[in-house]
């Protein structure tokens, strides 16, 4: 059974259509790439999916539910998070008080969360930086803590936006190792990524938008090879 | 790591001991002190710590910044007066009535204020704390109008028969206010060191990272506001029985509001002794300027002549000026402590300590 479907979500933002009859389902504990030129709608549709903006048309069904309606808090806790592709980072709080954060969404014990936050802190490597104040981290750390404060909603999707985004190549093979290692906890992932030889690597399926259309679905190879897509890639470029 | 472990757990200990030394010191002085002007200072700073200390939790934990906190003020006040001048119901019943009743409006106000953001919300909570400032003057039936309420007498507080006092000296007020100051204190300390607190400030630091982590906006908002409020109009209805008059243009004013978030502002937003070292500063200085007291020491003491020009500019100018001084410096400290001036000591310790390593 698929764990998320699309059913037709479209966007607008007055006469902008950031996305625009979108339909695709992910099959429990794949890793769903989902590309597309800038601008093409791929931050909008994990709006959509959780609850930041209500989609102007369409329904998404997260296990099984509606999220229609539903606010960004409840959709956390039914199980599906999302990271920011500009980091959101708690300024003024140390980085496992802010991984704390999301943890305390499934407990009210601050010495349980705590116990929890350090976990996902080690899973990410920046147990050196616990103490720190997640405001003073540079731009690599700041994606990992991004991704550690979602590990600790304990979620079953997770939607992930350019987490290598501005990343030197070996912060990014670490993002794409920790990706890999969240597959294998049985997480299902939806990546945004822009570096095309990272997103074939890790995923299982690749959708493409284009201006707010989805353009292409199929597996890496397939998608590389669509003349239609290379030309919104070509074209964009 | 051992090592620093060791040295916080030793600076906990001396701060706790501290701390009981400060509270010993803080009960027993009425017992050496007998300058009633003395008491009134200090009365004034607890009221204006438990102000400063409400709102920080809204403020300075949760990031909404209220410039409307008389509302809550006034509604203590004024409902702790009504109850005792029209209905002789005594006050140490009435500001329960008086918690209750601001902690419902405030939970009416947030339900509305709480979907705006940023200056929004700032203007809207100006322009609710308005609508009862004016409602107040024009419900005379109710409230007296811009007459106000004046306290006839409090009646003697007695258990079981004997009298624990009559309110006639200063020294019951200081008690009271300085229990509500170690309340709202620990208050905050529980705050801090609880869900709440993580929740109020991931909301101050970042609204929608907070939102998409599981945080219930409005809930937590409203909890805020709310014990925010409570404390709040606890500190009203202190000042009322104090002072012993209440009318809008006080206890309802914009000004109220904004020196309410001044206390926090100078002192230091978002930690547990910020208001508290706000109040120790601008109370005293408000009173200094008020009295024109530096004025007064300059000629007393010889240095100015009072029939000089300066003299003259001293007694007659100054002492009409205290507003404006008293904008001025706070204007130098906003602009030279963004962080308050506990913050800006702390750093200057930090930065001591470096040195010295
Ligand atoms: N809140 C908004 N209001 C108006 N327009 C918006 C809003 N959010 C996005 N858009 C527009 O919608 C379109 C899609 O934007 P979106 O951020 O979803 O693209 P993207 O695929 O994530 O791009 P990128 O790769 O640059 O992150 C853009 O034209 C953008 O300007
Ligand atoms: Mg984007």
């Amino acid at each position: 059974m698929a764990i998320l479907e699309i059913k037709h979500v479209s966007k607008f933002f007055g006469g902008l259509a950031a996305n625009s009859d979108v339909s695709f389902e992910m099959a429990q504990g794949m890793i769903m790439g989902l590309i597309g030129p800038n601008g093409a709608g791929k931050t909008t549709l994990f709006n959509c999916i959780t609850g930041y903006y209500p989609p102007s048309r369409g329904e998404v069904v997260f296990d099984g539910r509606t999220m229609n309606g539903l606010q960004p808090d409840a959709v956390c806790k039914l199980g599906m998070a999302r990271t920011w592709q500009k980091v959101r980072p708690l300024a003024k709080m140390s980085v496992v008080d802010n991984v704390m954060v999301g943890a305390l969404c499934r407990t009210n014990s601050l010495k349980k969360a705590r116990e929890m936050a350090m976990e996902q802190v080690r899973v990410v490597r920046l147990e050196h930086r616990a103490d720190f104040r997640a405001g003073g981290l540079p731009i690599g750390e700041r994606k990992k803590l991004e991704v550690a404060r979602v590990l600790a909603t304990q979620p079953k999707l997770l939607l992930l936006d350019e987490v290598m985004g501005g990343l030197n190549p070996a912060e990014s093979e670490e993002i794409i190792q920790l990706i890999l290692d969240i597959k294998r906890l049985g997480i299902t992932q939806m990546v945004i990524e822009h570096d095309m030889k990272a997103i074939m690597r890790i995923s299982d399926r690749i959708v493409v938008l284009n201006s707010g259309e989805k353009l292409a679905e199929g597996l890496p190879g397939e998608v590389v090879s669509n003349p239609e897509v290379v030309a919104a890639y070509l074209g964009s470029e | 790591m051992n090592a620093s472990l060791d040295n916080s757990r030793g600076n906990t200990t001396v701060n706790v001991l501290l701390g009981v030394v400060v509270i010993v010191m803080l009960f027993l002085l009425p017992k050496f002190v007998e300058s009633t002007y003395a008491l009134h200072i200090m009365i004034l700073i607890f009221i204006n710590i438990v102000m400063g200390s409400s709102w920080n939790i809204l403020g300075g934990y949760t990031g909404q910044y209220s410039v409307g906190h008389s509302a809550y003020f006034g509604m203590g006040a004024y409902t702790t007066m009504m109850l005792m001048q029209f209905r002789q119901i005594p006050p140490w019943y009435g500001l329960w009535a008086g918690m209750l009743a601001a902690l419902v409006i405030a939970l009416i106000i947030g339900s509305i204020c709480f979907r705006l953001r940023g200056p929004y919300f700032v203007l809207a909570s100006i322009a609710v704390a308005e609508i009862f400032r004016v409602s107040a003057l024009n419900l005379k039936d109710v409230t007296n109008g811009a007459e106000g309420i004046l306290i006839t007498e409090i009646p003697p507080l007695t258990i079981g028969g004997t009298v624990i006092t009559d309110f006639a000296s200063k020294v019951p007020f200081y008690y009271t206010g300085l229990v509500f100051v170690l309340l709202i204190i620990l208050a905050t300390w529980l705050v801090q060191h609880s869900k709440l607190g993580y929740f109020f400030q991931a909301i101050r630091e970042d609204q929608d990272a907070a939102h998409s982590l599981g945080i219930n906006l409005t809930i937590y908002k409203n909890a805020a506001l709310g014990i925010s409020a409570i404390f709040t109009s606890l500190a009203g209805s202190l000042y009322a029985l104090y002072v012993g008059f209440i009318d809008p243009s006080t206890v309802l004013s914009l000004e109220l509001s904004v020196s309410i978030v001044l206390i926090c502002i100078i002192g230091g937003i978002g930690t547990i002794f910020g208001p508290v070292i706000g109040a120790l500063v601008l109370v005293p200085l408000s009173e200094a300027l008020r009295s024109n007291l530096i004025g007064e020491s300059l000629i007393s003491s010889g240095l100015v002549k009072a029939e000089s020009t300066l003299g003259h500019f001293l007694t007659e100018n100054l002492s009409h000026a205290h507003v404006l001084i008293y904008g001025v410096l706070v204007v130098v400290v906003i602009l030279f402590m963004p962080d308050g001036v506990l913050g800006f000591f702390k750093a200057l310790a930090a930065k001591k300590r470096k040195e010295a390593a």
